[in-house]
């Protein structure tokens, strides 16, 4: 039984990361309807420059993970200024395709720095020895990745419910025009949404690089996974995307704990998200709480 | 129809039998003819090593891989991140037949316009079940399927003992009517067998686009309700590109089995999906012309790039890889820039300078 609470903790953990990073895809698509296939290369450069500020420049990580959220902030912001901008009203094949064009050079100017060959792991600022409840351990780092995680949730939403800035978000997503005529740039509203969203994916970022030590190819499958977590919660659900990152997490922990070994099976957690997704949009594509209006052919 | 069939300078067109036809003037029909019979040609007066054969063949089989990648997001406006695993479902069939057979059985050596046909089949099966969700969903959430699809069919591979776990599975060689193509022939051979392919199915595209079938396909794309009313039924419309996209992608996966005389999973990865769309691009979406463009210039620049790379890599040697990163770096950049300032690709330059022979002396 100890067994099964332990998966689900650190289901939650890895869930919680989920989360956060789906919240920021989320956010692009309710604003802008882009789906950005670069959030993967978002998040790991986000990790890269905190790990860059911390080991290299020698910044204190508390610090450096700020700096590194703010410099995120402007880069997605001038990423969606630069490319994005220009192709508002083209059909919504050539947006996703400069999405994927985005992807080729983020990884591009990635390997040409040293992280992209190399793995490195930040070093450990908090102590070793793991923490145990019960019975059920958790490391520190782990601990404080999931805090970090929820209260960047928490304020995140208080954001998008309460501030200005957020209530005119919502309003773009809404109706265009009607946000328009009642004074709201909705341009300025796409680079915030893309500005938001690389805060949040390189906070992201700098715990899963925390945790699992610095990849790229894992902080890269974080971008990826983010597709099934949000259409199990609903494209343009930012609960959606909360609730569905953590069940992916546990659907995850669970597959690799009970399945993998069994009947010749391994790696079933890289797959079955993907398995759920395809189901999902056959039966149920507005996901658990996505808005049921989708056009359908 | 203007009474000189050999140069035309506007439309004359009386009918839409004319409109249809494939070759509009003489002329036209002519330099095609010349132009084809200076590609069967041309391996037989210049002496061109294997490896540059290598890359011409590829980009003959890349050619077949995109024409179905251009019908289905060209003509049918259907976004797919997942043809390399289509082009992968065909490649694979043939390795689970050299699974089963062996690698020299007689159905895979002797028998290979049939296999090759057999994974078109198979790809087309795999393409309809990946459409599916089309009979729900529009296009934003069918990337995403195709997406999931690339990435259930790269786990298969590397989890199942049957497929090698993604490591090479070896391909005999073919037998011609001259006997067994060997080593010196291998690429020669190829080369001429996927060239009359790339011409027959370029007539079978064009064809079909003149037909109903074709029409649909860009009906659907420009208005499903328009076309619903129209009496075409969207949904299977869209599982029926999928279907032909897969059938292009699995003929393409046969021919590179055959070709390279094996079969890894390296080769169908994400990346090479990306790579298919960033051809289908640069090309000139929803052109038949733009898909022998868009490879061409997408394996060429590819090339120059690890010339280039090579070069740079001499003088930095400090930083990692620099051929891995500026292949991706090159891609993003191409399609980036082919959006940005000119969404019709290449084809569209190919439109302006034949108009411009086409009308001199004047200017329009």
């Amino acid at each position: 039984m100890s067994y099964f609470f332990q998966l689900v903790v650190s289901g939650i953990v890895v869930g919680s990361i989920y989360a956060l990073s789906a919240l920021g895809f989320v956010l692009i698509y309710k604003s802008s309807k882009v789906l950005n296939i670069a959030h993967g290369q978002i998040i790991a450069s986000g990790a890269f420059i905190t790990y860059a500020l911390t080991v290299f420049v020698g910044i204190h990580i508390v610090l450096s993970f700020l700096m590194s959220m703010v410099i995120t902030f402007f880069l997605a912001m001038s990423v969606e200024r630069i490319f994005l901008r220009r192709l508002i009203g083209e059909p919504i094949i050539s947006v996703i395709m400069v999405t994927i064009g985005l992807m080729s050079i983020i990884d591009g100017i990635i390997y040409l720095t040293p992280f992209g060959a190399e793995n490195f792991s930040f070093p450990e600022f908090f102590p070793k020895t793991p923490i145990s409840i019960w019975g059920l351990s958790m490391s520190w780092t782990q601990m404080v990745g999931v805090v970090i995680t929820f209260t960047m949730i928490g304020a995140f939403t208080w954001f998008f419910k309460k501030s200005t800035i957020g209530i005119s978000m919502r309003a773009v997503s809404d109706d265009q025009f009607a946000s328009m005529s009642i004074g709201i740039s909705v341009p300025k509203v796409f680079g915030l949404a893309w500005a938001t969203a690389g805060l949040s994916a390189a906070a992201a970022g700098s715990i899963i690089g925390n945790i699992t030590g610095l990849n790229f190819d894992v902080l890269q499958s974080f971008g990826i996974i983010v597709f099934p977590v949000v259409i199990v919660g609903g494209l343009d659900s930012i609960y959606g995307a909360i609730v569905a990152g953590i069940i992916m997490g546990l659907i995850q922990q669970f597959a690799s704990g009970y399945l993998d070994g069994k009947w010749g099976l391994f790696g079933t957690a890289d797959v079955l998200p993907y398995i759920i997704l395809l189901i999902i949009l056959l039966f149920k594509p507005h996901g658990l709480f996505g808005i049921h209006e989708i056009e359908r052919v | 129809m203007s009474e000189n069939r050999w140069l035309a300078t506007g439309n004359f067109f009386t009918s839409y039998k004319d409109e249809q036809r494939i070759f509009l003037t003489h002329t036209d029909r002519l330099v095609f003819v010349c132009f084809l019979i200076l590609m069967f040609v041309w391996p037989l007066i210049f002496e061109v090593s294997s490896k540059y054969m290598l890359v011409i063949d590829s980009i003959l089989i890349a050619i077949v891989a995109v024409y179905g990648l251009n019908l289905l997001t060209g003509f049918a406006g259907l976004i797919s991140i997942g043809h390399a695993a289509f082009v992968g479902v065909g490649a694979y069939t043939l390795a689970s037949f050299a699974r089963v057979l062996g690698t020299n059985h007689l159905l895979i050596t002797h028998w290979w316009p049939l296999m090759i046909l057999v994974a078109g089949g198979v790809g087309a099966v795999f393409g309809a079940i990946v459409g599916l969700p089309s009979l729900r969903l529009k296009h934003l959430y069918l990337v995403i399927a195709t997406l999931s699809f690339q990435m259930i069919f790269l786990w298969i591979i590397n989890f199942m003992r049957f497929f090698n776990q993604g490591q090479t599975i070896a391909i005999g060689r073919v037998f011609w009517f001259t006997g067994k193509v060997g080593r010196k022939d291998h690429y020669f051979f190829w080369y001429y067998v996927i060239l009359v392919l790339v011409v027959i199915l370029g007539f079978a595209v064009r064809n079909l686009l003149r037909s109903k079938h074709g029409r649909c396909l860009v009906a659907v794309r420009d208005n499903d309700r328009a076309a619903d009313a129209m009496g075409m039924h969207p949904g299977f419309t869209k599982v029926y590109a999928f279907a032909l996209s897969g059938f292009f992608a699995g003929i393409a996966g046969a021919l590179h089995a055959y070709l390279w005389r094996g079969v890894g999973f390296e080769s169908f990865t994400l990346h090479h999906s990306i790579s298919y769309l960033a051809m289908a691009i640069v090309g000139g979406l929803g052109t038949l012309m733009g898909t022998f463009f868009g490879p061409v210039a997408i394996l060429m620049l590819e090339l120059q790039v690890e010339h280039i790379a090579e070069l740079v890599g001499h003088y930095i040697t400090a930083v990692g890889d620099v051929a891995t990163a500026f292949r991706p770096l090159s891609f993003g950049l191409v399609i980036v820039l082919f959006l940005m300032f000119e969404p019709r690709g290449i084809a569209n330059w190919w439109r302006i300078t034949r108009s411009y022979f086409k009308l001199w002396p004047f200017r329009y």
